[in-house]
């Protein structure tokens, strides 16, 4: 009987150390978006740290030997929060490549590399971690007071393990489920919107990979003295596939799926291997399991891309009961004639929290002959214009002409090839995109930007700047800390959401609206991100007429206000019923500037443009 | 001009056809009719739905209802590689050149379906079209101006003496003295020549001076058609440039 | 000097390997990471029929069809579906991953986990140019340069190359010129998939002795000399996989030989870090 008992410990502290390291992977992969292809690194970091620490001096034990630095004798659980240290710092590095926006299957290489890298150095570098054969006699816990041979024992570490491991889960599902989570989400299905939000990437990809990795290394840490040894061959790169392949079995963004596929993939797989008959050659058992866990990822990928516990769709508006409406064929055909709700009725000085109306009409937002080129290829040239505090400014040019690109440089999405952008007096030309989104110029894009797995109410209430609960920390404090906060917040965004209209869909994800009901999405979301300067890309594009008249209504009512907006818009009816000034831009160029009439007047501007 | 440049122009029609992404309709109700020796242009503010209208008779998008004729010859979302091989050469607006190959090579690509020993022949009459590519044969297409890329771009299509000639805004952000010339003496030419020359402008007054019958395009829909000089003094027909009503947009292609 | 007779080797190898990935990089914008498993199981092909008593240079001849072939299933069967799907990149390099896993391990638990190696004569050594190389290497090298020559000359002229670079740059104006692109995609499958498996096959020869997973660090030697080069640029490929050949047989004749693959991965983590588009390539405008 004892030795099932021995059986059934030794799969708890498997299946907690896996279960651990899938939830890791997932809080990065499934919830941050980052594949992290090299995760499996920041496990052994871990195994290697705890080994090192709890071990006696390499010279002085075991004759000696085996070779690796530190070997400090340090009691539990200090390797243990070491090797949480140790897979923690290790992120560190690698923020420079998923810090970046490099393509996100690049990045994954990048880490992929540096996984198989390091396996290689450690292997071959003898002196720092005993090399290829690896450490071995790692202490188990209090082994001088205790057998850790025995069953209490092993059930005790089981235990151990398992408590730690229900640790994490809360702690994955508390990031997971806070503000911050939200904007890791909306990071993860559109960088570069939310960076415009304001959303620092870097910061919020360090953070994901530190806590990662520290939930990696102890994992390592709980395994290695466990088992007693560690060596390169046990974290091969292909170690990280397996993860993977666990994640997306259960449900990538699910932590629970992420448990689940923990104790199917490696668990399992393990386990089931155990009880085949030797058959063939010595190598087609674990041969063949590999093959299988291929073939899941393919297969899984192919017919159930979510998994078998898909991420859970977050229901903010409290209609808990009820479903929402699937976007339908129908709506797509009545998308030109969606009704907006009544936008008058919206208290826009108090849902976006603008200051007294200062509209003494100062230079808020220019440039300096600001010029972008790619390649040998200059798209503006030599811009130099001045934005008008509380004026509505319109943007029009023929196609090609520059807008967009003039328009993403004042918001920092592209850098500028030279000239100089200034802000309330400052130059800012060096600042990123998300600092100036803090600072107040936010922007909307051409082409849909929703993100698409997070519901509607989710993609507003993610705008909102200054949340406390939008800082790892933050996150970390709790509900407690955040809650009643965050409930306002919705309150708010809920608010915008009826006057826009489209309440029945709050629940809705995103990415399942009609392209009319995505544009008013989006202009929502800027305006809750509590901009002092709105630049708005073709806002009015696939809206229909009288609703675009709407809008255009309330943007002037939020320039009285003292809102700042510019407006890149081909139609030319709106640019007439509320634009003024117009800047008329041509081939990169600044073709010319004031009311729609004055431009009527001139000939270059007709020549260029207009029917003539 | 002594070298054939097309073939004899074939009639392009479309009837009642509607088209858009992913089974969502961009244009509907379209009736247009191109016939050889004519430049028939299309306008409207931007975002009417010009450019996925012409994309839906090339085969590039697709076609959700009505039907697309050269000829006798039926093309309704026919790929886009079999309408070039009917004698439909289109130039997109973007996009129009291959950037990372020669001119030389462009031109040859242009003349994918012919037989080798003919290609040498074409590239020399659309040289003789356009001299000023003659210069610049090993140079990269992604390296040439605005007016070098897009006059590339028409070679490219004339490389197989097209009978069809859809032509994507080829005048847009090029310098205006240029884009007089494309469409004055290049555009026009070509139907002069006898081809079917069907052309988006945004420039709305350039088109009518050159074009034989003009469809104004508004919220994906065909809103006025005419004679060029009766357009001009119609009131609707400023009116949809300008603002008002009818002028409503789609969402960008 | 021996160590530039062994860089000279790997890099001719490398580059054919890299030319081949960084095609299927071009036309298809995958990062075929199953590339490596592809290349040894055409190297287990061409040795099956060296065992049955058939030169070794002509069993190559099998290898060559097997990568041809198993390139042109995966993407006609696996990749083309799954980017119809319009999914994120990162998807299917994970496919590919798995794909990886199937074709190494498949292979393994058939032929088991045993080392072999072809029957051929490593042939007379000569001196040349003060380098010591086998009559093998030789025209290993020989072969390599002559199939880079045979590249370089279909990529630049001939009707099928300058359709497979046209339909690279821009797919949709190709279909616009007539070409069918599904079909010159298919063919650049089958010729990048020779290629895969002509370079698997060399690579084992080279190699002496080998066995079902000796490829799988492969892929990351091609990584570095495509992004040194510039993603999905053949000539870049070149460039790169000579660099990094030469680079890696140098170095270890002055560090530690269990090293010599460190610099692949600098220069890959480099490049990724700095120019992903490459030494020569620039900034694609969006």
């Amino acid at each position: 009987m004892s030795s099932y008992g021995y059986y059934i410990a030794i799969i708890l502290v498997y299946a907690s150390v896996d279960a651990m390291a899938c939830m890791g992977l997932n809080l990065e992969f499934g919830v941050a978006g980052i594949s992290n292809f090299g995760y499996i690194i920041f496990q052994s970091a871990g195994a290697y740290a705890a080994a090192i620490l709890s071990m006696p001096n390499a010279a002085s034990s075991n004759g000696g030997f085996q070779k690796y630095v530190l070997g400090w004798h340090l009691p539990w659980p200090f390797p243990w929060i070491g090797a949480a240290i140790a897979g923690g710092l290790l992120a560190l590095p690698f923020v420079f490549i998923v810090g970046k926006r490099l393509r996100g299957d690049f990045a994954a290489v990048g880490l992929l590399v540096s996984a198989v890298l390091l396996n290689v150095l450690v292997k071959n570098y003898v002196p720092f971690l005993n090399g290829d054969a690896g450490i071995s006699l790692v202490p188990a816990p209090f082994q001088s007071h205790f057998n850790p041979q025995s069953l209490s024992y092993q059930f005790a570490y089981g235990a151990v393990a398992i408590i730690l491991t229900i640790g994490v889960y809360f702690l994955v599902q508390r990031v997971t489920e806070s503000p911050y989570g939200r904007s890791l989400r909306a990071m993860r299905d559109n960088d570069i919107v939310a960076d415009s939000l304001g959303k620092d990437l870097r910061k919020q990809r360090t953070s994901i990979l530190i806590l990662g990795g520290m939930i990696a290394g102890l994992s390592g840490a709980i395994l290695v003295e466990f088992i007693t040894l560690w060596a390169p061959g046990a974290w091969g790169y292909a170690e990280t596939i397996v993860l993977f392949a666990a994640i997306i079995i259960g449900g990538a963004g699910n932590h629970k799926g992420a448990i689940l596929g923990a104790i199917l993939v490696p668990v399992g797989f393990e386990e089931i291997t155990r009880y085949l008959p030797p058959l063939g050659n010595p190598e087609l058992v674990p041969a063949l399991e590999w093959v299988s866990i291929g073939l899941l990822i393919v297969l899984f990928l192919w017919f159930r891309p979510d998994g078998i516990l898909p991420e859970r769709r977050r229901i903010l508006s409290g209609n808990k009961n009820a479903p929402p409406p699937a976007p339908s064929a129908a709506d797509d055909e009545s998308d030109a004639l969606i009704k907006i709700g009544d936008l008058q009725k919206l208290n826009f000085r108090e849902l976006l929290r603008l200051g007294e109306p200062v509209n003494d009409h100062r230079v808020i937002l220019s440039t300096n002959a600001l010029t972008k080129t790619f390649n040998t290829v200059t798209v503006v040239s030599d811009v130099t214009i001045a934005i008008h505090q509380g004026k509505l400014t319109g943007m029009i040019g023929p196609n090609g002409a520059g807008k967009s690109t003039t328009l993403a440089m004042l918001a920092g999405t592209l850098p500028s090839t030279s000239g100089q952008i200034f802000y309330e007096g400052k130059d800012i030309t060096s600042m990123s995109s998300d600092k100036r989104a803090l600072a107040g110029i936010v922007r909307t894009f051409q082409l849909a930007s929703e993100f698409k797995k997070l519901t509607v109410l989710e993609n507003l209430v993610c705008a909102i700047p200054n949340q406390s609960g939008d800082t790892f920390f933050g996150s970390l404090r709790g509900k407690r800390y955040w809650g009643a906060e965050d409930r306002d917040n919705i309150e708010r965004a809920k608010e915008v959401l009826e006057g826009f209209g489209l309440s029945q869909y709050a629940d809705a994800y995103a990415g399942g609206l009609s392209g009319g009901q995505r544009r008013l999405v989006e202009i929502m979301r800027a305006l809750l991100a509590e901009p002092k300067v709105l630049l708005l890309d073709e806002p009015m594009a696939g809206v229909h007429p009288n609703l675009a008249h709407k809008i255009g209504d309330q943007l002037t009512k939020l320039c009285e206000g003292g809102m700042t907006i510019v407006m890149v818009e081909h139609e030319l009816s709106i640019m007439d019923a509320f634009c003024d000034p117009v800047i008329v831009l041509a081939e990169g160029r600044v073709l010319a500037q004031g009311t729609m009439s004055e431009l009527r007047q001139k000939e270059e501007v007709v020549e260029a443009y207009l029917v003539g | 001009m002594s070298v054939e440049l097309s073939k004899k122009g074939q009639v392009l029609t479309a009837t009642g056809l509607a088209a858009g992404y992913d089974g969502r309709a961009i244009v509907s109700d379209i009736d247009i009719e191109a016939t050889p020796g004519k430049v028939i242009s299309i306008v409207g503010p931007n975002g009417s739905g010009k450019s996925t209208l012409l994309k839906s008779l090339v085969g590039v998008v697709r076609v959700l209802d009505g039907t697309v004729k050269v000829g006798d010859t039926v093309i309704t979302n026919t790929p886009s590689e079999e309408v070039a091989k009917i004698g439909v050469g289109y130039v997109p607006q973007i996009d129009d050149v291959f950037p990372p190959l020669s001119v030389k090579e462009n031109l040859e690509i242009g003349g994918y379906l012919l037989a080798r020993h003919e290609i040498r022949g074409r590239i020399d009459a659309v040289l003789e079209f356009f001299p000023k590519l003659k210069a610049m044969m090993s140079r990269k297409a992604g390296k040439l101006s605005g007016g070098e890329r897009k006059m590339l771009a028409m070679g490219r299509v004339l490389m197989l003496s097209p009978s069809v000639l859809v032509l994507d805004e080829p005048t847009a952000n090029l310098a205006p003295i240029v884009a007089t010339q494309l469409l004055e003496e290049y555009i026009r030419g070509f139907a002069d020549f006898g081809s079917t020359v069907l052309l988006v402008e945004q420039r709305a007054k350039a088109a009518l001076r050159i074009s034989d019958w003009t469809y104004v395009l508004g919220g994906g829909r065909v809103v006025l058609d005419g004679a060029p000089d009766d357009l001009a003094q119609n009131p609707i027909f400023i009116e949809s440039f300008l603002g008002g009503g009818a002028a409503t947009h789609a969402p960008k292609d | 000097m021996s160590s530039l007779g062994f860089g000279l080797i790997s890099a001719a190898v490398l580059a054919i390997a890299t030319v081949g990935f960084t095609m299927q990089f071009a036309v298809t914008n995958v990062l075929n990471l199953a590339y490596g498993s592809i290349m040894i199981n055409s190297a287990f092909v061409s040795y099956y029929v060296n065992q049955h008593g058939v030169t070794a240079w002509v069993a190559l001849v099998g290898g060559v069809l097997t990568g041809a072939i198993a390139s042109w299933l995966l993407n006609r069967f696996v990749y083309t579906p799954f980017q119809r799907r319009n999914l994120a990149p990162i998807t299917v390099v994970i496919v590919s991953l798995g794909i990886d896993l199937m074709g190494t391990f498949g292979l393994q638990a058939i032929v088991g986990g045993g080392f072999v190696s072809f029957t051929q004569n490593q042939g007379s050594e000569y001196h040349f140019a003060g380098l010591l190389l086998s009559s093998l290497q030789l025209i290993i090298i020989g072969i390599c340069a002559a199939v880079l020559v045979g590249v370089h000359g279909l990529l630049k002229y001939t009707r099928l190359g300058k359709a497979m670079r046209a339909t690279s740059a821009n797919r949709s104006l190709a279909r616009n010129s007539g070409i069918k692109t599904n079909y010159i995609i298919s063919t650049t499958w089958l010729i990048s998939g020779a290629l895969c498996g002509l370079a698997g096959t060399v690579f084992a020869m080279n190699a002496g002795v080998f066995e079902a997973t000796s490829a799988q660090l492969y892929i990351v030697l091609l990584l570095a000399a495509m992004f040194l080069g510039g993603p999905g640029e053949p000539y870049g490929a070149m460039f790169g996989a000579i660099t990094i050949g030469v680079a890696t047989e140098v170095s270890a004749a002055y560090i530690n030989p269990d090293y010599k693959d460190v610099i692949a991965f600098v220069v890959l983590i480099a490049m990724l870090m700095f120019r992903p588009f490459g030494i020569f390539g620039s900034e694609k405008t969006n």
